[in-house]
């Protein structure tokens, strides 16, 4: 680094005046490259060999794309797919849709409503693996509070086996999901309703448009570029769920929890399939590549305005 | 900085708003805050009952553990099991603390170093930069694991706390070099320029101008880094399931081939969570900020 010692910057020589803002990110650049580029060229590299932990510790030959049309001849691999895609959708449309009306309901200044504000962003700080348990515990099938609610509310819930029915074993994984998401999201909306100003929708109201209209005319337009950051983001983490489909069902029954993320998980761990299993994480990366980009638009976008 | 002060809750206050003038205070105004404050009655429960059940369920006797009781005589046998006790979870408890406070103390420096950078300097990619910092928010965990799980295992450093901080980086350094960013974007420019004109090398100027400026960003940075450290599930998955296993993958040994330990699991549990719920209180105005880098304020 720069000694104490050295004169004002006009003094410095060129080459070291832009060194500068390079030197001072070297340190931060050096552990992002070591922690993400590496690992991710490496993968890359790894998904064009033949590596079995438990047949060698090195990795074995090149095989080319073999191990990605292995990937797309899987029907176990388009069975997580699948299961991710639909678990991508019902959460992105539960906590975006619950967040939106929770940041309806709560557009006001009463001391409820302010409480209420304060203490939405609870749930997302509860560790996601914690989540799993804690849901897995209140929709026990006997024991559970949820579950008894349920029961007494709707009768016909007394039947389900919340975690042993494919359906409803995704949509727990996804309540999970929903509790953390739809709260932080609707905080994300409230920022942005407070930006819209009272004359706006007071001028609507005076033009004789009612509470329907004026969502549709003119809060949701103004709404909908935040709207779109706030889907891709959803988007973009439902698609790496892992932890609760670990801890809430290990991707039963049968496979109908599998995620990606988790399928890629038990190639690499249960089967030792380095491999294949790289190959699948880049896939995943490749998804997630798609969705950062639509992201990073959508942000740019917002910027711009 | 918080009001956490927990107000006598729902007294329908509701029908005397400040501002804006109300149109007719007529019948359907009524209702219709009357439904309001019912709405915002059932947020708070779906925010808060989970939780609120986790703390009551590990405070309860073994009996009780499976009933939906809400009165019952209170223990911490619970505690006491997962603290020294039959499943002992003191050993991830401490991991979780060591692991947490280690990335958050090496991640700082760094990020500080680059938020300074690309909050006062123009240079060639810049916002290149800037962008692949957003984008390794979406690389998927998996992709990150697999490899360093060969690479530790060949070097010796599976199941230590080294290798879980060295992962952590890939999740904090990021994160917090964007929030902090945002921090230094906001401290005045021209202190810096007093400081320079009276000598104030480099090396000073960041030590002691910028740090105690940003003191109150480096503080909610912090608290983020430990977050992220301390809740993070997949790379302890991977990496370290035994010696050095954090809490979140401990949790996984209260599940019995007879079932899972549920009271013992609420009383870990309200450990994992407890600590979170405090410093994300401390924090919660910069969460919306913090978890989209910026592009939602």
């Amino acid at each position: 680094m720069v000694a104490t010692t050295v004169p004002p910057p006009r003094q410095r020589s060129r080459l070291r005046k832009h060194a500068v803002p390079y030197l001072h990110l070297a340190p931060a650049l050096l552990a992002v490259v070591l922690t993400t580029v590496y690992p991710l060229v490496s993968a890359l590299i790894t998904s064009f060999r033949h590596w079995r932990l438990n047949e060698t510790r090195e990795a074995g030959e090149f095989v080319g794309l073999e191990q990605y049309q292995r990937v797309f001849t899987d029907d176990t691999f388009f069975n997580s797919a699948l299961v991710t895609l639909q678990f991508t959708v019902i959460s992105v449309v539960l906590s975006v849709g619950l967040g939106l009306a929770i940041a309806l309901i709560l557009n006001n200044r009463t001391r409820l409503s302010a409480l209420t504000k304060a203490l939405l962003i609870l749930p997302f700080a509860v560790a996601p693996a914690l989540k799993g348990f804690s849901w897995r515990f209140m929709l026990n099938p006997d024991t559970g509070v949820y579950d008894q609610l349920l029961d007494t509310v709707l009768p016909f819930a007394d039947d389900i086996n919340w975690l042993g029915d494919p359906f409803w074993a995704l949509m727990v994984i996804a309540l999970t999901e929903v509790w953390g998401w739809a709260p932080l999201i609707a905080l994300m909306l409230l920022g942005g309703l407070n930006s819209i100003s009272p004359e706006v929708r007071e001028a609507a109201t005076i033009d004789g448009a009612n509470a329907w209209q004026r969502f549709w005319r003119v809060t949701f337009p103004l709404l909908r570029p935040l709207l779109l950051i706030v889907i891709f983001l959803k988007a973009v983490f439902s698609v790496k769920i892992f932890d609760q489909v670990v801890t809430t069902t290990g991707g039963g029954p049968g496979r109908a929890t599998e995620s990606l993320n988790f399928f890629a998980y038990s190639q690499g761990f249960t089967f030792l399939d380095i491999g294949y299993a790289s190959a699948v994480s880049w896939v995943i990366v490749l998804v997630l590549g798609v969705l950062a980009t639509l992201y990073l638009i959508a942000m740019a976008k917002q910027e711009a305005k | 900085m918080t009001d956490m002060a927990v107000k006598p809750a729902p007294a329908p206050s509701r029908s005397a708003p400040v501002p804006r003038p109300r149109r007719r205070p007529g019948g359907w105004a009524i209702v219709r805050a009357a439904l309001r404050v019912l709405a915002t009655l059932a947020i708070l429960f779906f925010v808060l009952f989970p939780i609120f059940w986790m703390a009551l369920t590990a405070f309860k006797p073994a009996r009780d553990a499976f009933s939906t009781a809400v009165v019952f005589a209170p223990t911490v046998d619970n505690f006491a099991a997962v603290l020294g006790g039959a499943s002992d979870l003191t050993g991830a408890l401490v991991n979780s603390v060591l692991i947490a406070v280690a990335t958050t103390i090496v991640s700082i420096p760094l990020a500080l170093l680059a938020a300074y950078a690309f909050s006062r300097y123009r240079f060639p990619g810049h916002r290149g930069m800037l962008l692949a910092i957003v984008a390794t928010q979406f690389i998927p965990g998996v992709a990150i694991a697999l490899p360093f799980l060969t690479l530790f295992r060949s070097l010796g450093l599976i199941d230590t706390h080294l290798a879980l901080v060295v992962v952590n980086l890939s999740l904090v350094v990021p994160y917090i070099t964007w929030l902090l960013k945002g921090f230094v974007d906001g401290l005045p420019i021209e202190i810096e320029e007093a400081a320079r004109l009276d000598g104030c090398g480099q090396v000073t100027l960041l030590w002691r101008v910028i740090t105690p400026l940003a003191a109150p960003g480096i503080f909610v940075a912090a608290v983020f880094s430990f977050l992220l450290s301390w809740n993070e599930f997949l790379f302890p998955t991977f990496l370290a399931r035994t010696d050095a296993s954090t809490l979140p993958v401990a949790l996984m040994t209260l599940v019995l081939p007879e079932g899972v330990a549920w009271g013992q699991m609420a009383a870990a549990g309200l450990l994992v969570m407890a600590p979170m719920l405090i410093m994300a209180l401390l924090v919660r105005k910069h969460f919306a900020e913090g978890m989209t880098m910026g592009a939602v304020k």
